[in-house]
């Protein structure tokens, strides 16, 4: 069991006969980890065994050390913003945070200070007394969020968090992610808006009918699909002159001209052609504006994996 | 356990139960249960506005009239379906309102949310139940005039009235701890809570040894004044008051045990729910 990391171990969940994930091994460190796959796949499922509102039927899983079985010290340590769009009948969004935090065991004035504080930080200050039920969609995401992360918690557990959320919104809550995982702590994202995961997480987990698909940075997961060559944009000055120099390595199946955009190539040994194309700039002294992975992104990888299997909601 | 963690679990409790309090009292849900106990009121009344003149002189059946509405009315149907409303709704209608989760995401152990939320149900059926029950009471004597008064008001008036009281507390007690069960049991716990309270109507006919199954047996023994239940009742002797009072609260601790033990297996699956 260790105490940094969130552990899966050979964890399987069947509703009656139903597959919700299966024997799903993980370790999940410290910082942003975004977790993406299609309507179906088990992100929900494993995010609810993480938090224990759902048993596993086999295999074990702990969070810090933590067994989701002793609620009492789990949520010490752990916020959950889950994917339900429901809320306690009749509650303002400064009472659903006061009642939060007094289960938390805070006092009535360190509960009103944090729930203030919390309300603030996803700006929802002007809409404290107001019913939840009169929130737009944005308030009420923003309230789970509240809610979440209110007690202060070392691991955050975001299903689909963006949602309903406007582009400043979205942007605000990004950082808000961000700066929870520069300081140390967990923050799992679920998301069905891979550009966003890409942009905000450290490592992905990828997730297809309930199994791990794939899990690390994204650069580590792309480097492991061999099946696949890893594609490379080039823009400088000669393109020309670069592409008929790397036509000649072996491993390289294309090099590709598009216009404004640069040379595009396909090598199945990147390391290889990144020594080699270093040598062939020095030789030839071409200039170079970029070189960048074309497809190291969450959603190049999954489609490479899954083939085009994304589509929206979660599970 | 640390002192400063039983300061936290009760503060937890205390917390949870206003919680359930505010919920049973105070939100639209509660206005079936104020139907319900409205009922009693309304016949009541209706009664002392209608009664006789020649009836209304005569105070001497008013404490029979009452006993016979406590048991066949108030206790067998008001108290039951009230009960059955408010402590059924603990948990199951947290999961129709699919917000159960956010107190499973609380930092206390699921015996605690059992306990807070029982303990906030007791009180909130408590409450509206002595009142109504109190109410009732008060208009079954208050139409004979000055003689109903005096009765209402003599030790013995007063005597009645807190033994139906106890009887209406100790029937939340057991009838609560019994209906939480079955929220947490059950996606339609009305069907079980029909079935029982055909068996709780039924005991009067059943042998003794059938009869100790059932809440009303033990509660009944706390009435002051005995009614007839017809002429195929069997009787029993009736259970002295300590042992009543032992095997309710024994059989409501033991359902409330089972309610923490099922909760500490709940799951949120709302959409199977």
């Amino acid at each position: 069991m260790s105490a940094t990391k969130i552990v899966f171990h050979d964890v399987s969940k069947f509703y009656g006969e139903v597959l919700g994930v299966n024997k799903v091994n993980l370790e999940v460190a410290p910082g942003l980890t975004g977790l993406v796959g299609p309507n179906g796949s088990g992100k929900s499922t494993l995010m609810h065994l993480m938090t224990g509102l759902l048993r596993p039927s086999r295999g074990e899983v702990s969070v810090l050390g933590v067994s989701p079985d002793s609620p009492e010290e789990l949520f010490r340590l752990v916020g959950y913003c889950t994917q339900y769009d429901s809320f306690p009948n009749g509650s303002t969004g400064l009472s659903f945070l006061r009642f939060a935090l007094s289960l938390n065991g805070y006092s009535k004035n360190e509960a009103d200070e944090r729930a203030w504080a919390s309300l603030s930080r996803v700006g929802l200050t002007d809409a404290a007394n107001r019913r939840i039920a009169g929130y737009s969609k944005g308030m009420r995401q923003r309230i789970k969020l509240a809610h979440a992360h209110c007690h202060d918690p070392q691991v955050l557990v975001l299903d689909e968090p963006l949602n309903g959320l406007d582009p400043m919104g979205r942007a605000e809550m990004i950082d808000l992610f961000t700066a929870f995982a520069k300081e140390g702590r967990h923050v799992i994202v679920s998301s069905h808006i891979l550009h966003e995961v890409d942009v905000i997480s450290d490592g992905v987990i990828m997730i297809h009918g309930g199994a791990i698909v794939a899990e690390g940075e994204i650069r580590e997961v792309r480097g492991e699909i061999t099946s696949h060559p890893i594609q490379v944009l080039i823009r400088c000055d000669q393109p020309h002159v670069v592409a008929s120099r790397i036509f000649e390595l072996e491993h390289v199946v294309e090099a590709r001209l598009i216009e404004d955009e640069g040379l595009l190539v396909r090598t199945r040994d990147a390391s290889d052609f990144f020594t080699n194309f270093n040598r062939i700039v020095i030789d030839t002294g071409v200039i170079v504006e970029t070189v960048a992975p074309a497809d190291e992104s969450v959603h190049a990888v999954y489609d490479y994996l899954i083939g085009d299997g994304l589509g929206g909601g979660s599970a | 356990m640390t002192t400063s963690a039983n300061l936290l679990r009760r503060r937890q409790v205390v917390t949870l139960a206003k919680h359930e309090i505010r919920r049973s009292l105070f939100s639209r849900r509660s206005l079936a249960v104020y139907l319900l106990v409205g009922m009693p009121l309304a016949l009541m009344l209706l009664r002392a506005l209608f009664m006789p003149g020649s009836m209304r002189a005569d105070a001497t059946h008013a404490t029979t009239e009452f006993a016979e509405v406590f048991h066949f009315f108030l206790l067998r149907f008001v108290v039951f379906f009230a009960n059955a409303m408010i402590f059924v709704r603990l948990f199951r209608g947290e999961i129709l309102e699919k917000s159960l989760h956010y107190t499973l995401l609380a930092p206390l152990p699921r015996t605690v949310l059992v306990l807070g939320k029982y303990l906030g149900g007791v009180l909130s059926a408590s409450v509206i139940l002595v009142i109504t029950t109190t109410l009732t009471y008060i208009l079954v004597f208050l139409p004979h005039g000055s003689a109903g008064v005096q009765q209402l008001l003599s030790s013995s008036g007063i005597a009645n009235l807190a033994s139906y009281v106890l009887i209406v507390v100790l029937a939340c007690f057991a009838y609560g701890a019994l209906f939480m069960l079955a929220g947490l049991f059950f996606k339609n716990p009305m069907v079980p809570a029909i079935l029982f309270l055909g068996w709780e109507t039924l005991t009067p006919f059943l042998p003794t040894f059938l009869k100790v199954l059932s809440f009303v047996h033990y509660l009944v023994s706390f009435a002051p004044v005995p009614v007839s239940l017809g002429a195929f009742a069997l009787l029993a002797r009736p259970v002295p008051g300590w042992i009543a009072l032992v095997a309710l609260f024994v059989s409501s601790a033991l359902l409330v045990y089972v309610a923490s033990r099922v909760a500490r297996r709940l799951e949120v699956t709302y959409s199977v729910d």
